[in-house]
């Protein structure tokens, strides 16, 4: 279980997050919903540990990771951008995180086949960044993301950069693929139909503060205030 | 909570160690020197001796009108060539554009000897041998934005009724005002402080305020006044890399789209003049130089390796460059790869330009000061080791310059997504930084050895007799009567131009499909 409890984070004057807290229970997916500049994506890396947070505190599964350094987490984090790799191959890519926690090379070469086989891009394996689609970067990103059995999966915008068609079929597969591995996660998306369609529950964002956490039928039902009303009925 | 991070001691040290190696590198074999060149001048009575002997008047009068008239013979020279390689796509386009390259990485030396066999000692010589030097400065800083210029500009000043001058007077050349300016100031600032060339081909009487330092220390001993004469370059080479640094800002912001060159067509004709026309003169020199070698039934080659020429052998020479060469690699590799590294994670304008600063001092200027200052606190001077610590100097800013566009490439994303993978942080710089960077370090490498075989300014000054390189030995043969020192010269030459172009092609190897600068 991940727990957040009164997470503030500045950057000089602007307030990126304020007193944000926070639980998402194990094999839960909570959506993180709001505008772009609402805070999402500093959350996703306050718990990563890429972002020291001016107050409060990030726990897992009871357990303050404050001192706890990123690579240590054992959390899995898909860029907006999916920050592959360039000069690696698509196998390598994905038993990168495979690689640091020292598995044997057997033990990666099936786990790297068969979350390939999960994407679609079996036949794939041995391509360099340069040559992928758009769709195809977002495959391997997702896939680098999983091959490891992180804890915790955090997805920021993962389908963000592509066209609508692609789009809904992809959140579709991420679905399933996140419930399959019984994966705890969290998806930032400023869309709130990805948000319904993804998540168990969700929380929104306003300005650095979570203004209403609860399944996304009940935020609809019952808004918590005229703001949250306006933002998801638009 | 207040950090979610804690920095190993390992890693203080690594960063501690990015700064004390350039810096302590550059303080010592740089700023040092130039401060005992600086006592030296203000010491003895040098600026004054300067100034009234009329020496300084008469060689920086020559040092400027010569570079002058270098720069506008360069542009106009290289025009043919630049418009054809950058209007047209044809068969031979690339290898046309590699090969006027070609030239700018052969050693001073060479082009002196080579146009010293060719048209003599004399200013058509000087002037001649710089536009053969320079050329591929404009072909490329010119022709790369030409290239890349949008046809639906000119295409659009047509259907306005312009017709081929004024298109090319209103829009065009407008366009590429900056890039000419920028690559005039670069070529300017290398006919201003040539050395090598002029030394070889002014015969005695035509000097450079270069050659004139490095005349007033080595024949006349009179270092105050070559001090006073090195801090004057100094002074006039600072002020137009500032110069040059503004126009190359105002070249930067213009955005280009990318688009395919059509076929010369019925132009063919013009555009085959240009590009053999001008290779067919560039190779001239060369195959000037290669004819000589092998005058006299081959003497020269068979003296390379005989005794008797100098104190060392041709043999011992070109050994003695070999090493120097591979010492440099890894001098320069491990101090500009610290350097940028750190330019890399933090925007240090001031850094970057006390890096580029051993490009722009003029090379005899950092030979003298090595000579006058290193008796401290180790006396350094009769060791060979200066030798290639000279070379580094000269060679770090391009190992900076072939990393740096690489480092700043690396997304700090990159980095952070193998943190969340598990990588520790010194796993990630073995993991993201060193393979990305590796072909762009090799690149560096090889610029560095290019460097090393070439260079002759400091090496002139530093080198002892057993620790001779190819050039200083070429320029020695030179220098001496009879047709078969100049043979051997011509041999020693070819051998050096060889192994040059050995380095080159083997940097290509590592260049394709890498983002950089040069």
């Amino acid at each position: 279980m991940l727990e957040l409890r009164n997470i503030t984070v500045r950057y000089g004057q602007v307030v990126a997050l304020d007193r944000a807290s926070l639980e998402v229970a194990a094999g839960e997916v909570m959506a993180l919903l709001g505008p772009s500049g609402s805070g999402k994506s500093t959350l996703l890396r306050v718990v990563a540990g890429l972002e020291p947070a001016e107050t409060g505190t990030v726990l897992f599964d009871g357990v303050d990771l404050t001192s706890v350094p990123t690579h240590l987490r054992n959390f899995g984090l898909m860029f907006q951008s999916y920050a592959l790799f360039p000069h690696l191959t698509v196998a390598r890519k994905i038993a990168f995180g495979l690689r640091m926690q020292d598995r044997p090379a057997g033990e990666i070469a099936a786990r790297v086949s068969e979350v390939l086989d999960w994407v679609g891009m079996g036949g794939l394996a041995h391509r360099r960044v340069a040559r992928l689609s758009g769709g195809e970067q977002q495959r391997v990103a997702l896939a680098r993301t999983l091959a490891p059995h992180p804890r915790l999966v955090m997805l920021d915008e993962p389908v963000g950069a592509l066209d609508r068609n692609l789009r809904s079929r992809l959140v579709g597969e991420i679905r399933e693929l996140l419930a399959r591995e019984q994966t705890t996660g969290l998806y930032v998306t400023h869309d709130h139909e990805e948000a319904a369609a993804i998540s168990d529950r969700v929380a929104v964002l306003r300005a650095g503060r979570i203004v209403q956490t609860a399944p996304y039928h009940e935020i609809v039902a019952q808004p918590a205030d005229e703001w949250v009303a306006e933002f998801v009925k638009a | 909570m207040t950090s979610t991070r804690r920095r190993p001691a390992a890693g203080a040290l690594a960063r501690w160690a990015l700064w004390a190696i350039p810096l302590g590198f550059l303080a010592y074999l740089f700023a040092y020197p130039l401060a005992r060149i600086l006592a030296l001048s203000l010491r003895g009575s040098g600026f004054v001796e300067a100034f009234s002997s009329g020496r300084l008047a008469s060689a920086a009068w020559f040092t400027a009108w010569q570079a002058v008239v270098s720069t506008v013979l360069v542009v106009l020279a290289a025009w043919p060539l630049t418009w054809a390689v950058s209007r047209f796509q044809f068969r031979g386009r690339e290898l046309a554009r590699a090969l006027v390259t070609v030239p700018f990485a052969l050693p001073t030396v060479v082009v002196g000897g080579a146009f010293l066999g060719l048209t003599g000692r004399g200013i058509q010589s000087i002037l001649a041998a710089h536009v053969f030097y320079n050329l591929a400065v404009v072909v490329r800083t010119v022709g790369g934005i030409w290239e890349k210029l949008d046809p639906d500009l000119t295409d659009a000043a047509a259907v306005l009724g312009a017709g081929p001058w004024r298109r090319f007077r209103t829009v065009t050349l407008p366009i590429l005002g900056p890039a000419i300016a920028s690559a005039a100031a670069i070529v300017f600032l290398f006919c201003f402080t040539s050395f090598g060339t002029v030394l070889i081909l002014g015969g005695g009487s035509l000097s450079t305020i270069e050659v004139e330092i490095y005349r007033q220390a080595v024949n006349f001993l009179d270092l105050p006044l070559s001090a006073a004469l090195a801090v004057i370059q100094l002074l006039a080479v600072v002020a137009m890399l500032v110069i040059s640094n503004r126009l190359q800002r105002r070249a930067a912001p213009f955005t280009v789209t990318e688009s395919r060159l059509p076929a010369p067509g019925p132009r063919w004709p013009w555009v085959a003049a240009s590009v053999l026309g001008t290779l067919g003169l560039l190779s001239l020199p060369l195959a000037g130089l290669l004819a000589r070698s092998l005058r006299g039934g081959g003497s020269g080659w068979r003296s390379l390796s005989g005794s008797g020429v100098a104190a060392v052998e041709p043999v011992g020479a070109i050994a003695n460059s070999l090493t120097y060469a591979a010492v440099t690699m890894i001098m320069a590799v491990v101090v500009g790869g610290c350097a940028a590294m750190l330019l890399a994670r933090s925007r240090l304008d001031w850094f970057d330009t006390l890096l580029m600063l051993p490009l722009g001092t003029s090379a005899v200027t950092i030979g003298f000061g090595f000579l006058i200052a290193l008796d401290r606190p180790i006396d350094l001077r009769g060791s060979w080791i200066l030798v290639p610590l000279a070379h580094t100097l000269v060679a770090i800013p391009f190992v900076v310059r072939a990393t740096l566009p690489v480092l700043r490439s690396i997304r700090a994303e990159l980095r952070e997504a193998a943190s969340v993978l598990g990588a520790s942080p010194s796993r990630v710089w073995r993991e993201i930084d060193l393979p990305i960077v590796a072909r762009a370090l090799a690149v560096g490498a090889g610029f560095a050895a290019v460097v090393s075989l070439g260079e002759f300014g400091a090496t002139s000054f530093v080198a002892r007799p057993a620790s001779a390189t190819v050039p200083t030995l070429i320029f020695r043969l030179l220098g001496r009567p009879g047709t078969a020192s100049f043979a051997t010269a011509m041999a020693l030459s070819v051998v050096l131009t060889i192994l040059t172009a050995v380095v080159i092609l083997a940097i290509d190897r590592f260049r394709t499909g890498q983002p950089g600068s040069f």
